[in-house]
């Protein structure tokens, strides 16, 4: 019976970001939400649980003391348990320093697993580096970008996408993937997920509990926001709207 | 010996990553060294494309997958210290890059879309993007080394020039890695590439089938275009091959005219088409994002606009 640890953050939807006076981010107005692709990682890790006959999935996020609510929200997708790892200075974090304070985590407090799941990326920076970055801290083989996955006798079996097709590859357990979207549909938590999630464990880690430094090695110099606005002409689907609509094609000089 | 390195598993990305690396080199005043698979570009090549040294990589065993060089990058890399490592940022890239990374406990740029030495700092100044495309993040690496990884097409191929000269040396065949391909699975059709096309018209969630898609293509072949999709009619409901993806996780496009069919305007997809030069649209939903980022836009079904252009188009 697999153990599964799946890694979780809770990030800004972005879709709800305004472009603020002098191209600042304006987050005024924004919620959060656990991220798009890790939403595939929890699903993926509850699944394989459920096909290994029973284990268990321990989550494991890393964020500030108002990510409590990703917690319960991971909580009620089918994990077991989870580990917080919150501090107020956790916060925007380089995928470096995230990738040192989960293996020292779970290297600390999860003794014995077969699997770990990530996501392809984050929903907010996108670097798509915490998973074989972790992999590479705890010294376990590593395959990213997985949209098909099993495990059977200390194994493990996934097609990984890559740019001239799939690789499809093996790799002994303990291992580390990263999980593309298609890989599977992501459950919608009803009411009585939620109200479960409330009864599941949290293990809530602090910084002063921990032993690494965790510097990051780069510098955001800025962080501004990025214009993708154009004149945004409605016109009507009425013979007038179409009529201008093909001038407007012919007038930019791309067609006859 | 510092210097600027590339690590590339073809031909393509090493010429692009050379014009990369040479967008520095001359300002650092130092060296370009191409590390590259056997069999993509040949010493000659490198050399003649601004690399002053070119290491390369030994031929994989049968089963054994590009990350299996990973020891001896590492290796090489601690022996001589370079500035900077530029891989492209494809599935086996990024995958070595972050690995790599972690080994040497360096700062990595993902998906880096411009790049630029800053004499003043003596950093590395490096821009990508953040949010599913909102923002623009602008990195600053000072310490060495600072490993990047570059979206393919992003930056200009290298010329290659006269008379230049440069060392070459062999690598030795890494030790086995623990992951093994037992199968590969070539693209069984490789659909067309988009990322130079002139014209795309773009299907999206608005259609109701997959047998509409038609319409869309038949709109592309009225413009001389190529068809495009949104994420969701690839992945989700596999309408269309993912190669036609356009967005922050598929392809990013140019082309002089971009039709938007029933596409909704997420940002994670218009940052695909932000080097577009005219975007338009047709959206039933008169609120949808994708009006303000559009030139212009008709607010209607498409299924009814669509053949109406096809005829306008016609006259």
């Amino acid at each position: 019976m697999p153990t599964i640890v799946a890694c979780f953050k809770w990030v800004v939807d972005e879709v709800y970001i305004r472009r603020g006076a002098g191209g600042a981010l304006d987050f005024s107005s924004v919620d959060y939400k656990i991220g798009e692709y890790d939403r595939n990682a929890i699903e993926e890790a509850v699944r394989q649980r459920d096909a290994g006959g029973g284990g268990s999935v321990i989550g494991v996020t890393v964020g500030t003391p108002e990510s409590a609510k990703g917690v319960k929200d991971g909580l009620s997708r089918g994990m077991d348990q989870a580990f917080f790892v919150s501090d107020p200075s956790f916060k925007d974090l380089e995928p470096s320093q995230t990738a040192a304070i989960l293996a020292e985590v779970i290297r600390s407090r999860i003794p014995q697993y077969d699997l770990i799941a990530c996501g392809e990326g984050s929903s907010d920076l996108y670097a798509q580096q915490v998973g074989p970055r972790l992999a590479e801290l705890l010294g376990i083989p590593c395959v990213c970008f997985v949209q098909k996955l099993s495990i059977e006798g200390g194994r493990l079996r996934a097609e990984r996408r890559v740019e001239d097709g799939v690789e499809v590859v093996e790799a002994p357990l303990p291992a580390l993937v990263t999980v593309l979207p298609d890989i599977n549909t992501p459950r919608i938590p009803g009411v009585r997920d939620t109200l479960m999630a409330g009864k599941k464990p949290v293990i809530t880690v602090k910084r002063d509990e921990l032993t690494g430094t965790f510097e990051g090695a780069l510098k955001t110099a800025a962080m501004t926001a990025s214009s993708l606005e154009r004149t945004g002409e409605k016109l009507a689907a009425d013979s007038a709207g179409i009529a201008r609509f093909v001038d407007s094609l012919r007038k930019s000089g791309v067609i006859k | 010996m510092a210097g600027i390195w590339i690590v590339a598993e073809t031909r393509e990305q090493a010429f692009e990553l050379l014009g990369a690396g040479r967008l520095l080199a001359p300002e650092m005043e130092t060296t370009v060294t191409a590390v590259v698979a056997k069999g993509s570009a040949s010493p000659q090549e490198c050399i003649a494309r601004g690399a002053d040294e070119v290491l390369l990589l030994a031929e994989l065993a049968p089963g054994e997958p590009f990350g299996a060089q990973l020891p001896v990058i590492e290796q090489e890399a601690r022996a001589s210290s370079p500035h900077a490592i530029l891989f492209s940022a494809t599935a086996r890239g990024k995958e070595t890059a972050a690995r790599l990374s972690a080994r040497l406990a360096a700062g990595l740029c993902s998906a880096c879309t411009a790049l630029a030495f800053d004499k003043a700092t003596g950093s590395i100044v490096m821009e990508r993007l953040a949010y599913g495309g909102a923002a623009i993040q602008k990195l600053a690496a000072s310490a060495a080394p600072v490993v990047i990884t570059i979206p393919p097409r992003s930056f200009e191929p290298a010329e290659a020039m006269d008379g230049r000269q440069g060392k070459t040396r062999e690598l030795p065949a890494p030790p086995p890695s623990a992951v093994k391909i037992v199968e590969r699975k070539p693209k069984e059709k490789v659909s067309k590439d988009i990322t130079e096309a002139r014209v795309i018209v773009c299907a999206g969630r608005g259609f109701d089938k997959k047998e509409d898609i038609a319409l869309a293509r038949r709109l592309a072949d009225a413009l001389g275009g190529e068809l495009g999709a949104t994420r969701p009619l690839t992945e989700e409901l596999h309408w269309l091959p993912e190669d036609l993806c356009i967005g922050l996780s598929g392809v990013q496009v140019k082309p002089e005219l971009y039709v938007g069919l029933g596409v909704s305007g997420q940002v994670q997809h218009m940052t695909g088409v932000r080097g577009a030069k005219v975007v338009c649209s047709v959206n039933r939903d008169e609120n949808a994002p994708i009006f303000a980022l559009s030139d212009f836009g008709i607010v209607g079904d498409l299924y009814e606009v669509v053949p109406k252009i096809l005829e306008k188009l016609e006259t």
